[in-house]
């Protein structure tokens, strides 16, 4: 389908809608493009059903088949939800690409035509960003916002460091430096104690351990070691030894999160340089994990 | 420099929560209705996203004989039907466990007693550190004593504020005799007087909308606006509030506090910053500068027997608890002025009531018409002026009226709405006025509240308006519930060529 049939389906997708019955508001506060992998398509679908309602957007799922027939297929809807007090409904556009083929190594191409003027455009790359590769060089261009999860990477050390080599291209989002937000509460509410730290325990994901690792060190500027224990979720933080207390973490489902990163406009300096620090300093190679 | 003494580096970038102080909140009041459907789901919606302070607790007081388990049930019951949240036993029971019931009159010394026991019981066992904030939903008549029997008991070291519902007084003088019982005991700055309005998420947004776009505030004045109109409807009737309603009338009730907030917000001049005082002192500008109104530009009614959303209701009169013959207004409707550089000349047209054909709550800034049309088939009365308007409730949001051209051949201009609706951009679920209202209260952040000042403005121009009543014996009723008010109000803008917003 083309880019101009694209927008005809959508147009026509509207009147259906408004005809049959109420009036229907399209609203947008973005354009949100999500790149995923097919191993992804599941889990990806999941967090958008959580998410139009919150973010109405213009929502461009690109799921790259390269090793398929040169060609684009695409399906387009519309999520439409009663708006608040009843009167009509508010209407999200969902447009799933499949590029096929040659198509799946130039998606700046196709994407550029749908954007929705003058709003932010956000990019949710599911897994490890190819980051020497041409589609995502060509993404990372064309938006304002890189949303990544790093638990969704198998080496997140290694991905660090190619990462920090994005931060003055495009403002980055990291979902799990926004779930480990309340263990660095926990952890800024240790100071002065915390000062000198010597050695960090996080029982949790790799990537997590490494984020909180090297917010402590590029924060502190300590040559602080860690000590990681692999669990699914955090589970438990010692500082030097010292238990910290548990943080009251409210139940987030990844819509909340991803949702939370889409408000975000500005770069995240402390992020960063946290990035920074565990592709710099090594942490791998400091200590060795347990 | 010590560590202890530097600044804590890891707070950078924490967007730490504004997180109160550890308190107890203290309702007074508490089997009443606001209690039930206002400021308990109000509170678990803030403890539902973690907004209230860790150490935190609640004791209701009320004269209702009732135990704490009876209130805490009775509470919960109250959450699951009128909260907007989900209803998560886990938020819920931390709440609970915080919450405790004194059962005594207001001005029973015992009862304070056994008020005071609860407190201290909470500051040992939940660690509120003797920070009171005292919400004082009771009857005007009961706050004066209530102020002295806890000002007398505030302890050293800690913080006591105060809740101060609507109204406020009931004339310049109850007002400013209030005042000086509640100054004998707390500050101005340990005041909250509340009017929810001012908690409502469109309100502030009329503060965005004016101050953070810079297309608005170069054309809202004089020199564009033709008009404001304000409406406050409401389709209930007096709700067995009668008592209150009889001395109250819808001046007091509506225009006096709600109406005329919104008349200040509407026309204030950019505050330097968002602090309570740089915001209030622009609003009570205002408030100084009303004309007040003559007679001829000021309208009563009271409703009669009608319909209302099909159903057959009573007219006033015929209300429980109102007397056969009383003189009491349901509606309200005056053209003001505000005397000033930016507004003068321009008429700003506000209006309330009971029984009218909807509950609706907007601001509609209507603009000059365009002055030529130059398209042939279209004459000038033809063409529609530009309207802003501020739906603050039942829907929130602002939309602006445009000409637009109708598709075919000719040039023909119609009417178009562009909307932009709250639930629809941001469907974040909008927080309950109270919620804001009372995280604000708990932090000492005074901006959404009324300053006395103000509050003396305010019943200042209604003294004035009501002494010219004294003289001019209306005939009612004089509209009949379900319709947008007698006769008069629209005659207040026929004459001068205007008319109310068609709904």
């Amino acid at each position: 389908m083309s880019v101009r049939g694209i927008e005809l389906e959508l147009g026509r997708l509207r009147r259906a809608s408004a005809a049959a019955g109420s009036s229907n508001l399209r609203t947008s506060v973005m354009t949100h493009l999500a790149w995923v992998p097919q191993e992804w398509l599941d889990a990806a679908r999941e967090t958008l059903a959580g998410l139009a309602e919150r973010h109405p957007s213009r929502t461009i799922l690109l799921v790259p088949d390269p090793d398929a027939e040169d060609g684009i297929d695409a399906e387009v809807s519309l999520q439409c939800f009663v708006a608040e007090g009843g009167a009509g409904s508010v209407c999200s556009e969902v447009i799933e690409l499949q590029l096929r083929g040659r198509r799946s190594a130039v998606p700046a191409s196709v994407v550029v035509p749908l954007l929705i003027s003058d709003l932010p455009v956000f990019l949710r790359w599911r897994g490890r960003p190819a980051f020497g590769e041409e589609p995502f060089g060509q993404l990372v261009a064309t938006v304002d916002r890189l949303v990544v999860d790093s638990e969704e990477w198998a080496d997140p050390a290694s991905a660090y460091v190619q990462l920090a080599g994005f931060f003055e291209r495009v403002a980055v989002s990291d979902i799990a430096w926004a779930r480990a937000l309340e263990w660095r509460r926990a952890l800024a509410g240790l100071w002065p104690g915390i000062a000198e730290a010597g050695q960090l325990h996080v029982t949790g994901p790799r990537a997590d351990a490494l984020l909180l690792a090297g917010w402590l060190r590029s924060r502190l500027d300590v040559d602080l070691g860690l000590v990681h224990t692999d669990a699914g979720v955090v589970e438990a933080v010692k500082v030097d030894g010292e238990e910290v207390a548990r943080p009251r973490v409210a139940s987030v489902t990844p819509s909340d999160l991803l949702s939370t990163e889409l408000d975000r406009f500005s770069r995240d300096s402390i992020y960063e340089a946290a990035v920074e620090a565990v592709s710099s300093l090594g942490f791998e190679r400091g200590r060795r994990s347990v | 420099m010590a560590v202890a003494e530097q600044e804590n580096p890891l707070l950078e970038g924490l967007e730490l929560r504004r997180t109160p102080e550890p308190c107890a909140l203290v309702i007074f009041g508490a089997s009443g209705d606001l209690t039930k459907r206002k400021l308990m789901p109000a509170l678990y919606s803030l403890a539902l996203r973690r907004l209230l302070p860790e150490r935190f607790g609640v004791v209701g007081v009320a004269r209702s004989a009732e135990s704490n388990e009876e209130f805490v049930a009775r509470m919960e019951g109250a959450v699951r039907e009128f909260g907007r949240d989900e209803f998560h036993q886990d938020v819920w029971d931390s709440l609970a466990g915080g919450m405790r019931y004194v059962s005594t009159d207001f001005a029973d010394d015992e009862g304070e007693n056994l008020v005071a026991a609860s407190l201290r019981e909470l500051d040992e066992e939940r660690g509120t550190e003797g920070n009171r904030l005292n919400y004082l939903a009771v009857p005007p008549d009961a706050i004066a004593t209530l102020v002295q029997e806890i000002g007398e008991r505030r302890g050293s070291g800690s913080w006591s504020r105060l809740i101060v519902e609507k109204p406020f007084g009931r004339d310049l003088a109850s007002a400013r005799a209030l005042n000086e019982q509640i100054g004998e005991h707390f500050d101005e700055r340990e005041v909250f007087r509340i009017d929810h309005y001012l908690g409502k998420e469109t309100v502030q947004n009329t503060l965005a909308l004016r101050f953070a776009n810079g297309i608005f505030e170069p054309i809202w004045n004089r020199q564009f606006v033709d008009h404001v109109q304000i409406t406050v409807g409401e389709s209930i009737g007096i709700e067995g509030r009668a008592a209150f309603y009889e001395q109250a009338g819808a001046i007091r009730d509506i225009f006096q506090n709600h109406l005329l907030q919104l008349v200040a917000i509407t026309a204030m001049e950019p505050p330097i910053d968002f602090t309570a005082d740089s915001v209030r002192n622009e609003k009570v500008k205002v408030l100084r500068a009303l004309h007040t109104p003559g007679p001829k530009n000021v309208v009563r009614g009271q409703y009669g027997r009608g319909f209302v959303e099909g159903e057959d209701v009573p007219g006033y009169r015929e209300e429980d608890g109102i007397a056969s013959d009383s003189m009491t207004e349901t509606y309200f409707a005056a053209k003001l002025y505000v005397d000033n550089w930016r507004w003068a000349d321009t008429p700003f047209y506000v209006r309330t009531g009971k029984r009218l054909p909807r509950r609706e709550t907007e601001i509609a800034i209507q603009f000059k018409r365009a002055p030529h049309p130059p398209f042939q088939e279209t004459s000038a009365d033809a063409l529609r002026p530009n309207v802003l308007l501020v739906h603050v409730q039942p829907d929130e949001g602002v939309s602006l009226a445009i000409g637009a051209k109708v598709p075919g051949q000719g040039m023909t201009i119609r009417n178009v709405n562009m909307d932009f609706l709250y639930g629809g951009s941001f469907r974040t679920g909008l927080p309950e006025a109270y919620e804001r209202l009372i995280l604000d209260a708990m932090l000492g952040d005074a901006t959404l509240f009324t300053r006395i000042d103000e509050v003396e403005e305010q019943w200042s121009l209604v003294d004035t308006i009501i002494a010219g009543w004294q003289r001019d014996r209306q005939s009612f009723p004089n509209y009949p519930a379900g319709t947008w008010g007698p006769a008069s109000s629209d005659d207040l803008l026929h004459r001068d060529g205007r008319s109310w917003r068609r709904h």
